[in-house]
């Protein structure tokens, strides 16, 4: 051989490179960033490139054994968390069985290798070119090792477990092998998390290195906003869907022992973990088995979820409450309403400030006592309140009162006070109507046709006659026209909107698997209400014509009561002259001025009144044109029934089309 | 002794040696073996170097030192394509491993590294031969020649390989025409086989995913089959001219040669899985040990486990679209409905929605017709069919000729001007709400031949039924005599056209739409596959459409001709009858006036 150095000692210099020391000959050259052998010698040029070669398993056992150390020299830390310290210590394993191998070399390299002239003393040597074939194994892991702690310096947690994952994906059955055991190692914690999470509802995340996080929140928004999803930690091996039903489960969990004070889901769980396989324990779950996974959590969250559905509904009686506040303040409770409306009336005229709410919450309860409310759950009944509205100075009591319904926990968390507040929005618009329609029901027990007011007309003036009779006629036409809408609007109110939505919410209901399902059918249901009902942000401009008309019917309902006073009075004046014109003689002006006069003032008591009559007529007709123009137009929401039952016999549209023509 | 002369003999330590020449010729072959060994792993020795030409093609030779001697020269350079060939196949490892190239070319590069170990380890055995002086240059010669075929050969398929940048199945496919090629040589045969193996593992990995569980798993998109994640299942049910069934999933160009025959099998296989989990059913093929896929062993063992799936998904499939959603329930309601086979909804409905149905086409309001279609529907015995609540009516704005003409040919647009005065009768068709999964089959575009037929019936129905109207009038007044009047020849005349009328009708729903229908129902009892059930489903649509003369211009010109006399005569009939009725009163009072007048 030519070279000054033996090639035993290269040989041994090569292992010790491997190890990350310099040895005699072989030592590591900054400017190369590797190992070589040094200048000074004598070696071919083969041998060099030899060695070279060789020593990169060096360079990358370096690189890993620094990861690695540094790492453990920060234990327990925030930045490497337990999957990180599962990584080291999987990555620790492997270099221990490095040292074993170059153990063995080593002992192989203290054996002379043969020289051509001398004669063979044993067949067990290394020497460069063996030390190759030693190496060809060590060399793939070393390098995936070093390319892993390259792209995971940075990450922790799920996010590195996610990292190592997507390397995975290599068709080598050696790399594919190698990355299985590493994973199963590295993911171990991530999956215990996933169990407690799942099974127990504990967040066993001291780095957070969890894909699910917690903040302390108040009770009532725990569901919604006490746990989140943690996406740059979730791993992609978990599917996002996978994840989102790993977070409701423990959610769950978490809601029923902290919002519901039930104990009953630790049965669940473990029937859960019993019916998918792997027990409670530890360490049941591993990387790889995705399906196992999978199938546990599907487990324990239909357990759960049933378990919490079942609570809520059996327990919280989430079905009652909801039909409870359809039919307190969703109006849907008839004859309580009717009642309360009776009595509470006449007190909201009233302004708003002469209006105790003492009183208001006095006449709730005799509406609750004289209604079939009376035989409803007292639980329910106790949460149903009055509320006023703070109030203005010109506001009268119709404008601030409202009813409302308490949401205790766990069930605030459906009936947030967004929710309520909604649900508010809908009791004042529905409260309207029905005092709408209630004015126009009251004024017909006054209109009714009957012989006293037919009767009583035979001995007026022909003309004047004429004109009583005509402003009658006048107000039933308006009032029918009048009733017409409010019907229909009811009709399409409560058939079409509330009974539709509630029908579809109890079909939801009963189909939920969570209560996030829940949460949603709810919401829908109101959703649906609300923009159905025109209390939506887009119908704006129907609302506000829908409310021009009721004023408008509010305003004929107290020009009517004038004008049936007015008809009385003068029906009183000019039945009395028979029988008790002494009594009441200096009583009343009217008789004083006799007959003429009475004659006289009822004339133009008509006349101003079928005037006004005229006024609100046309200003009837020019706002429901304006409402019926405008219902065709909702993009928001599909009204064209309504207006479809409106105008059932086409009369406004030929009306507007003859007006158009005109 | 030798190990001395060695070292005095190196000038420097830098490579640079003296020329060998200098050296006697046993000297020269030991150093020249030594070398070899060096370059049969891709290392230059003393006397023997690379060069490396970058030309289009990235190629390596060995050079020797020229002072060699003659006899060594040539002997050393019979072995140098065999270093060429290990270099070549060293980088092709080291380039393939590196993720971005494909599972296939990862598992193919790691069977190489298999063989490229034992190849290292055979230059470690003759260098421990060296070592003991045993070896010649004629002896190393002699050890490299099993190497040198196979070698050869890998490195020529490497070559291709990496020229065209192969990944996935075009790797399967030159490794399989390569060992094909080689058919003459066992020993190469078989090794490229075996890489063949070795390489289709992790994509057959692939393929069982997709054949047992119809997922993709393809993370380096190496898989023959893409898949087209912009087409929606939805648009089955909203857009008639909607690909999803089929190209939703499709066949890419390079397919491996072992599949080739079986690709569209495989493909409808994990197509029809796919479509259970749409429906949220995780149906899996049953896997037992020996559905474990390997291409070679038993022979083509792997085509019966892709042939058995496939015939489990197709079983699974039908039987979960004909028994949970009650396809053939669906397609009875639909003929219910659309071919006109529920006589009293369509009466009732045609009685009630007959206002509407006269206004012109674009004041009718589909509201009033929804809601009196509602009323129809529950009023009468099609109450009692659970799916009524999914029909629903819509109004075209052409006519039936147009949109036949659309229909053919969706490209032109309306060449055809369309009347002005076309009424709701003749424009007016029934809709059916279809989910997914039933979607595949009843699709919107089979749904649109569904509504060309009913509405041509529809219309016909209107016919018949405004002649019996004047049928009825002609009756009215049979006890007066009307010979030699208008009234004898209008009442024949109303005859023959209900003879036309009802003849025709009688022709459209006994002799095409239930024959059809049965053979169709009968089909679909026994089919095994959800594409057997579409394409009998699309049979029975064309061949309704097509005994409803419905493909016939010519003959359909003539039809609505003749409907339209039909219609204007039931016109002119009321008219007529009402003033020869005044004629025949007239001439009557005047006779009884003669007759009191005689008396």
């Amino acid at each position: 051989e030519e070279s000054e150095v033996t090639e035993e000692v290269l040989v041994r210099d090569v292992l010790y490179a491997c190890q990350g020391i310099d040895g005699k000959y072989v030592k590591f050259n900054s400017e190369i960033d590797g190992y070589a052998v040094v200048d000074y010698v004598k070696v071919p040029r083969g041998t060099r490139t030899m060695v070279r070669m060789l020593s990169e398993l060096g360079w990358l056992f370096k690189k890993v054994k620094s990861f690695v150390s540094e790492s453990m020299d920060r234990f327990p830390g925030e930045h490497v968390g337990t999957v990180g310290q599962a990584f080291c210590a999987a990555l620790q394993d492997e270099l221990s069985d490095y040292y074993k191998l170059l153990a063995v070399l080593e002992a192989q390299g203290m054996n002379p290798i043969p020289l051509v002239s001398e004669s063979a003393t044993s067949s067990c040597y290394l020497s460069l070119r063996r030390l190759s074939v030693w190496f060809a194994e060590p060399m793939v892991k070393m390098r995936l090792m070093a390319v892993l702690v390259d792209k995971c310096k940075v990450l922790r947690g799920g996010a590195m477990a996610g990292a190592i994952h997507l390397h995975a994906q290599h068709g080598d059955p050696l790399v594919h092998e190698f990355m299985m055991s590493l994973l199963r190692c590295v993911c171990s914690p991530l999956f215990e998390m996933v169990r407690s999470w799942v099974l127990e509802g504990e967040l066993e995340d001291t780095f957070g290195e969890f894909f699910v996080v917690g903040q302390p929140v108040k009770v009532d928004l725990l569901w919604r906003e006490g746990y989140k999803l943690h996406h740059g930690m979730l791993p992609s091996f978990i599917s996002p869907s996978l994840a989102q039903r790993i977070l409701r489960t423990g959610k769950s969990i978490n809601f029923l022992r902290v919002c519901c004070d039930d104990h009953g889901w630790a049965g669940a769980a473990s029937e859960a973990a019993a019916a998918s396989g792997t027990t409670t324990r530890r360490g049941g779950l591993g990387y790889g088995e995705t399906d196992a996974l999978e199938h546990l959590v599907a487990e324990a969250a239909k357990r759960i979820d049933k378990h919490l559905l079942d609570v809520l509904y059996t327990r919280y009686k989430f079905k009652e409450h909801c039909l409870a506040i359809k039919r307190y303040l969703l109006l849907g409770q008839g004859d309580f309403v009717q009642y309360l409306m009776d009595i509470v009336g006449p007190k909201l005229s009233e302004p708003a400030n002469n209006i105790s709410s003492f009183e208001l919450a006095g006449f709730l309860e005799a509406a609750i006592r004289a209604s079939n409310a009376q035989y409803d759950d007292r639980d329910m009944l106790d949460r149903l309140k009055v509320k006023m509205m703070p109030h203005g100075s010109g506001d009268r009591g119709w404008d601030v009162f409202s009813l409302e319904y308490e949401a205790r926990a766990p069930l605030d968390t459906v009936f947030t006070e967004s929710v309520l507040s909604k649900y508010l929005r809908v009791f004042n618009f529905l409260w309207k109507l029905k005092r709408v329609e209630h004015a126009l029901i009251g004024i017909w027990k006054t209109m009714k046709p009957n012989c006293i007011t037919s009767n009583s007309f035979a001995k007026l003036q022909a003309s004047v006659k004429l004109q009583l009779l005509s402003a009658l006629r006048r107000c039933q036409v308006l009032w029918n026209e009048m009733n017409h809408f409010v019907t229909n609007f009811q009709y399409y109110i409560m058939f079409e909107v509330l009974e539709v939505s509630w029908c579809n919410f109890s079909k939801e209901m009963e189909a939920a698997k969570d209560l996030d399902d829940l949460l949603a059918a709810h919401e829908k249901y109101l959703n649906f209400i609300v923009g159905k009902s025109l209390l939506g942000e887009q119908s704006q401009t129907i609302r506000k014509s829908l409310f021009v008309l009721f004023e408008l019917i509010l305003r004929f309902r107290s020009h009517a009561d004038r004008l049936y006073e007015g008809i009385y009075e003068l029906q009183i004046r000019t039945k009395e002259p028979g029988r008790e014109r002494n009594k009441t003689q200096e009583s009343s002006s009217w008789i004083n001025e006799g007959r003429k006069a009475i004659t006289q003032r009822a004339g133009e008591f008509l006349q101003s009144m079928s005037q006004d009559m005229d006024s609100i007529a046309k200003e009837y007709t020019t706002s429901l044109d304006a409402f019926l123009s405008l219902l065709p137009l909702q993009q928001s929401v599909d009204l064209k029934f309504l207006f479809f039952r409106l105008d059932f016999t086409e009369f406004y549209s030929r009306l507007h089309s003859k007006g158009k023509e005109s | 002794g030798d190990s001395k002369r060695f070292t005095s003999d190196t000038s420097s330590n830098s490579g640079v040696e003296q020329a060998i020449g200098c050296y006697d010729t046993p000297v020269q072959e030991l150093i020249v073996i030594d070398d070899l060994l060096s370059a049969l792993v891709g290392i230059e020795g003393r006397y023997i170097s690379i060069k490396r030409f970058h030309g289009k093609e990235e190629s390596v030779t060995f050079q020797v030192d020229p002072s060699m001697d003659l006899a060594l020269q040539e002997l050393a350079k019979r072995i140098f394509p065999l270093c060429e060939c290990f270099l070549l196949i060293d980088q092709f490892v080291e380039s393939s491993s590196q993720f971005k190239n494909g599972l296939v070319n990862h598992a193919f590069a790691a069977a190489l590294r298999a063989l490229l170990l034992d190849y290292r380890a055979m230059v470690a055995q003759l260098e421990h031969q060296f070592r003991l002086g045993r070896l010649s240059l004629q002896g190393l010669w002699f050890y490299c020649q099993p190497m040198m075929g196979s070698m050869r050969a890998l490195a020529a398929v490497i070559q291709q390989a990496s020229a065209k940048h192969f990944v996935g199945s075009g790797v399967l496919n030159l490794l399989q025409s390569q060992a094909k090629a080689m058919a003459g040589d066992n020993s190469v045969r078989s090794l490229l086989e075996k890489m063949t193996e070795c390489a289709s593992n992790a994509y057959l990995s692939i393929l069982e995913r997709w054949v047992y569980e119809g997922i993709i798993d393809d993370p380096y998109g190496e898989f023959f089959i893409a898949e087209n994640r912009s087409l929606k299942k939805e648009s089955l049910s909203q857009d008639s001219t909607a690909k999803y069934w089929s190209q939703r999933y499709s066949l890419k160009e390079t397919i491996p040669g072992f599949l080739a025959n079986i690709a569209a099998t495989i493909l409808t296989t994990g197509k029809y899985l796919n479509v259970m989990r749409e429906c949220g059913h995780n149906v899996q093929v049953p896997i037992s040990e020996r559905s474990k896929l390997t291409i070679f062993g038993s022979n083509h063992h792997y085509l019966e486990c892709i042939k058995a799936a496939h015939e489990f998904a197709s079983k699974e499939l039908v039987t979960l679209i004909m028994d949970k959603y009650d396809l053939i329930g669906r397609l009875r309601s639909i003929k219910h409905y659309l071919l006109l086979d529920q006589g009293d909804f369509l009466v009732h409905f045609m009685d009630i929605s007959r206002d509407e149905l006269n206004k012109k086409v674009h004041e009718i309001s589909v509201e009033k017709l929804q809601s009196l279609l509602d009323l129809a529907l529950r009023t009468t015995a099609a109450a009692a069919d659970p799916r009524h609540e999914d029909l629903t009516c819509c109004v075209d704005r052409a006519s039936l000729l147009t949109t036949l003409g659309m229909h053919k040919d969706p490209d032109s647009n309306s060449s055809i001007e369309d009347p002005v005065s076309i009424t709701g009768l003749e424009t007016f068709s029934l809709s059916y709400k279809v989910q997914w999964p039933l979607s595949i089959v009843i699709s919107k575009k089979a749904l649109s031949k569904y509504q060309l037929i009913f509405r041509f019936l529809f219309h016909c129905k209107h016919v018949e039924r405004q002649l019996c109207g004047a049928w009825q009038i002609h009756q009215g007044i049979r006890s007066m005599n009307s010979n030699g009047t208008a009234i004898r020849r209008s009442s024949l005349l109303c005859r023959s056209m209900l003879k036309f009328i009802s003849s025709l009708l009688h022709y459209l729903t006994f002799e095409v739409l239930e024959p059809n229908w049965h053979v169709m129902h009968d089909r679909l009892q026994s089919t095994k596959s959800v594409d057997e059930v579409i394409q009998h489903h699309d049979f029975f649509l064309d061949k309704c459409l097509r005994g409803c003369l419905l493909l016939l211009p010519d003959v359909l010109k003539k039809m609505e001709k003749l409907k339209s006399v039909c219609l204007q005569y039931a016109a002119a009939t009321q008219w007529l009858i009402s003033s020869s009725i005044d004629i025949n009163s007239q001439s009557h009072s005047q006779k009884t006036m003669i007759r009191d007048a005689t008396v």
